[in-house]
């Protein structure tokens, strides 16, 4: 067949940004508040920047009010670090927490509509995990947009960009990275409209391309979560860090998956078994319902991996039930309104009357491209890469290490946003890029091998049989003997999804070769999560080790995992920094190497 | 007991940008009680026609992506569960297609782009900000003057009004821009008031509005898009 396949059009900007979610505008924002000429571009795959996944964030950001006689930006550090079970890097954990209020007050002069105290203030409510004094008391730390604080962001961050003149491209995938003698140009992209491609050619170049959740069956995460970011990054004989680190909910609604927040455990509702068994008893006798989410997130688990769980006939994945019919009809009115209609629009149920089906939910990705603390992406030797950055979900710095806070990551957004627009402007301003441009023509063998491909298959069934072992095997419970067979299983996956014929060859709007492309990527990121999550023979955070249930002094380090081929990865380590701990400042021994116990 | 799987049928609407030629599928889905129809639509992709374009993101009623009519009425098809469609429209057949507030691109994916561009035209954003309060803490905006306009910040921009809106885009920004100027127009913290109201009395702006409540009716955050209309011909939204 005729290899049809070519560059279109060449485009150069100043500043190329691969994503429009929360951490891409506020990083664009900043810039074009800077230095209001810049020609900054910004891609998504989505439909518009709005249809970003931070627009489904819920809770809130923590953030501590310099005004708060209670809280400090100290306990908000500490909090991190231990959530983080001693693996986030501390300069990057001192850089956010410090600028967090700053940004707020960004976002509230830009037109955030924040939910107000009595005062009019900011109002602010607490999470799991938010404390005063070192673990003392909880303390409210999160301010919030009611339960549409992911959308509060989005709305600010599109309109500013707006207002400064930014050039979106939606539904346009960054396809392959360009990066000669360890300095990036760009990126080639694949506008999905048009069926064109086209090369960036840009000064800086931002990842901010968010999560991997596709990765697994039941996900709160977005369709198009397929960890394109890191797939990019592995294709150019970059390592990714930390991959192993994945955060599950414990409570996903069977079957899409979506979050069901934890208030429904701590208003009372009770976890039951097939045959109706309040189970959580019997993991944590004093606990039970209350323990923390990876410990619940297990039990769970465990009921089902041991028969006890329930098949949903209509999507076909196991769960438990949660049962709130106990509850007074006050809590169900006034407490959980959103999750109860949750409950109803998705799996039509009520949960005053019925018993409600639900399971762990992949949710972050706490491991992903390494940074510097500036936001500058690292190789595998801790060089930097001259005009490549990366923030947001797809990067890690790293400020959530093995184990994120909830309400950590919408202010990684924008504060992380914020610090490498800085930095962007600086680099920019020193005059045109000196970055050797590279080809970029890895994209037409790849497209073209998808095109071509001949064998009768699914696509669609491939990813299922995909997620389903990744959720089966490497989720919250991982063994060695699991994760060997998920690594065999996906090896034989790549091979069909190689073969497997496209039943339409256009370019233009073609979702079914954009999935193809997608499936790639899963795959990569599946395969590197499964190779780092072997070598780490111990438990940490979110990586459980069903085999090795304790963390060990000697995995005090990050994983960087590079993949020369397919299956093929190089493993090496990044050091913790813990230079809040070596400062040796006032409580400074509690940044020391301490137990994660709640 | 209820039924737990339904035989349904889905007239969809094609086009194929490549021939120009525009033409309806039938497919028929042995489908769950539970599955939303983009699980349907799914299976569609995965067992039967994997050319059939449509979109969505987050899959549970925040981005307003995957928006289509089904018959006939603009909705979020992930919060269309197949049993309530069922019972909703009484009938296993159903026909879809994309919302008519833009051009299609392929199948039920529409040219969005465009259909924003009547919102970019509002300036979804504050224009000039009131400065902070002197030592740089946030504005005072009290929870009773936020719950004047909170609901309309609430529009996800699915353009289900839009589509259901009896007076023409070509002509009409549409319900859901004019949310968004009147959002603006009632926030404190936007001292840029005037170029605002020229947008909103503008000729494409709110007097073409015929007072239906389609937009109400329709939108799936259940925002009463009718009533800020009205609140601003009656002019009513200038700030407490
Ligand atoms: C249901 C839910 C609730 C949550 N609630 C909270 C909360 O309360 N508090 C909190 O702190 N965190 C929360 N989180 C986590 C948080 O929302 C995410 O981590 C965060 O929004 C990620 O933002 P981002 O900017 O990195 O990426 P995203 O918002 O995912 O944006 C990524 C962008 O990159 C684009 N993109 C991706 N790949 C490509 C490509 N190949 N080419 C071009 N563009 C591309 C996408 O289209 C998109 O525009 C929640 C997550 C979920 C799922
Ligand atoms: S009330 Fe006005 S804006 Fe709403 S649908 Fe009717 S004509 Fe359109
Ligand atoms: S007002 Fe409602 S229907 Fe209209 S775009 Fe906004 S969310 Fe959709």
């Amino acid at each position: 067949m005729r290899n049809y396949l070519k560059l279109d059009a060449t485009m150069r900007c100043d500043v190329l940004i691969i994503g429009a979610g929360g951490a891409a505008l506020r990083c664009a924002a900043e810039i074009l508040e800077q230095k209001p000429n810049a020609n900054v571009v910004a891609l998504t795959k989505v439909s518009h920047p709005q249809k970003s996944h931070t627009s489904t964030a819920q809770g809130g950001l923590a953030a501590v009010d310099p005004k708060d006689p209670l809280d400090s930006t100290l306990f908000h550090m500490f909090d991190t670090w231990k959530g983080s079970d001693c693996t986030a890097d501390q300069n990057v954990v001192k850089k956010i927490c410090e600028s967090a209020w700053e940004q707020i007050l960004w976002l509230e002069n830009r037109g955030m509509h924040f939910s107000r105290d009595p005062q009019g203030r900011l109002s602010k409510r607490t999470f799991g995990g938010h404390t005063r004094n070192f673990g003392e008391a909880s303390v409210h730390r999160a301010v919030f947009e009611a339960d549409r604080t992911g959308k509060g962001i989005m709305d600010t961050g599109w309109g500013e960009t707006l207002k400064r003149g930014i050039t979106f491209i939606n539904q346009c995938l960054a396809v392959e990275l360009l990066i000669k003698n360890g300095a990036c140009s760009g990126c080639i992209v694949f506008r999905q409209k048009e069926g064109t491609f086209v090369k960036i050619l840009a000064k800086a170049t931002i990842f901010a391309s968010g999560g991997s959740g596709q990765v697994f069956q039941v996900t709160t995460n977005c369709r198009q979560n397929t960890g394109d970011g890191l797939a990019l990054v592995l294709q150019s004989g970059l390592p990714v860090m930390d991959p192993e680190a994945v955060q599950f909910h414990p409570t996903g609604i069977v079957g899409p998956g979506i979050l069901a927040s934890e208030t429904l455990r701590s208003v009372g509702g009770i976890l039951r078994n097939a045959a109706f068994e309040p189970f959580m008893v019997n993991y944590a006798p004093k606990m039970k319902e209350l323990a923390p989410r990876d410990l619940v997130a297990r039990a769970i688990e465990s009921e089902i991996r041991e028969g006890r769980g329930v098949m949903n006939p209509d999507h076909n994945i196991p769960h438990v039930w949660i049962d709130l019919r106990h509850l007074p009809a006050e809590v169900h009115e006034k407490q959980i309104p959103e999750v109860s209609s949750f409950f109803k629009r998705y799996v039509n149920l009520d949960p005053k009357t019925d018993l409600c089906p639900v399971r762990p939910s992949n949710h972050y990705h706490m491991g992903g491209i390494p940074t510097n603390e500036y936001g500058e992406v690292e190789d595998a030797s801790q060089n930097i890469i001259e005009g490549l950055y990366a923030i947001g979900e797809c990067a890690a710095a790293s400020f959530h290490g093995f184990n994120r806070l909830g309400t950590n990551s919408i202010l990684e957004l924008i504060t992380m946003g914020k610090l490498v627009a800085d930095r962007v402007v600086a680099a920019i301003e020193k005059g045109p890029s000196h970055n050797p441009e590279s080809d970029g023509k890895r994209f037409i063998e790849r497209f073209s091998g998808y095109l071509q491909a001949g064998k009768k298959d699914s696509l669609g069934l491939i990813r299922s049989s995909l997620r389903r072992i990744m959720t089966e095997n490497v989720s919250v419970f991982r063994t060695e003997k699991g994760i060997e067979e998920a690594i065999q299983i996906l090896s034989e996956l790549k091979v069909r999804a190689e073969n497997t014929a496209l039943a339409g060859r256009s370019l233009a709007m073609n979702q079914e070769l954009v999935q193809r492309w997608e499936l790639d990527n899963l795959l990569a990121v599946s395969m590197v999560i499964c190779q780092a999550a072997l070598d780490r023979k111990e438990s940490r955070g979110a990586h459980f080790r069903d085999d090795y249930p304790d963390r060990k002094d000697e995995y005090n380090h990050h994983t960087l995992i590079s993949m020369i081929d397919f299956g093929i990865t190089e493993s090496g380590r990044r050091e913790v920094d813990m230079s809040i701990f070596k400062a040796g400042g006032e409580q400074h021994e509690k940044f020391a190497i301490i137990e994660r116990k709640y | 007991m209820m039924e737990s799987f339904y035989d349904i049928t889905l007239n969809v609407h094609r086009y194929d940008p490549d021939t120009d030629k525009r033409w309806i599928d039938t497919y028929q889905v042995k489908a769950g009680r539970i599955m939303r129809f983009v699980d349907v639509l799914r299976k569609v992709n995965d067992e039967q026609d994997a050319t059939l374009a449509w979109g969505s993101s987050c899959e549970h009623g925040q981005c307003g992506s995957c928006s289509m009519k089904i018959n006939g009425k603009p909705l979020l098809s992930c919060e269309l569960l197949v049993e309530n469609a069922v019972h909703y429209f009484d009938t296993t057949t159903f026909t879809i297609e994309p919302l008519d507030v833009a051009p299609v691109i392929r199948d039920l994916v529409i040219d969005t782009d465009k259909a924003y561009g009547r919102v970019d035209k509002v300036k979804p954003y504050i224009i000039k900000p009131k400065p902070l309060g002197e030592k740089g803490e946030e504005h005072q905006i009290s929870p009773e003057e936020l719950e004047r306009y909170v609901d309309a910040t609430r529009c996800i921009n699915c353009f289900c009004c839009a589509s259901a809106c009896i007076s023409s885009h070509h002509n009409f920004l549409g319900p859901n821009a004019m949310l968004a100027a009147i959002v603006r127009v009632m926030d404190p913290r936007e001292q840029e008031k005037q170029s605002r109201f020229d947008t909103l009395y503008s000729e494409n702006g709110i007097y073409r509005c015929h007072s239906s409540q389609a937009c109400s009716f329709v939108c799936p955050k259940e925002i009463d898009v009718a009533h800020f209309i009205a609140l601003a011909k009656n002019g009513e939204i200038k700030p407490a």
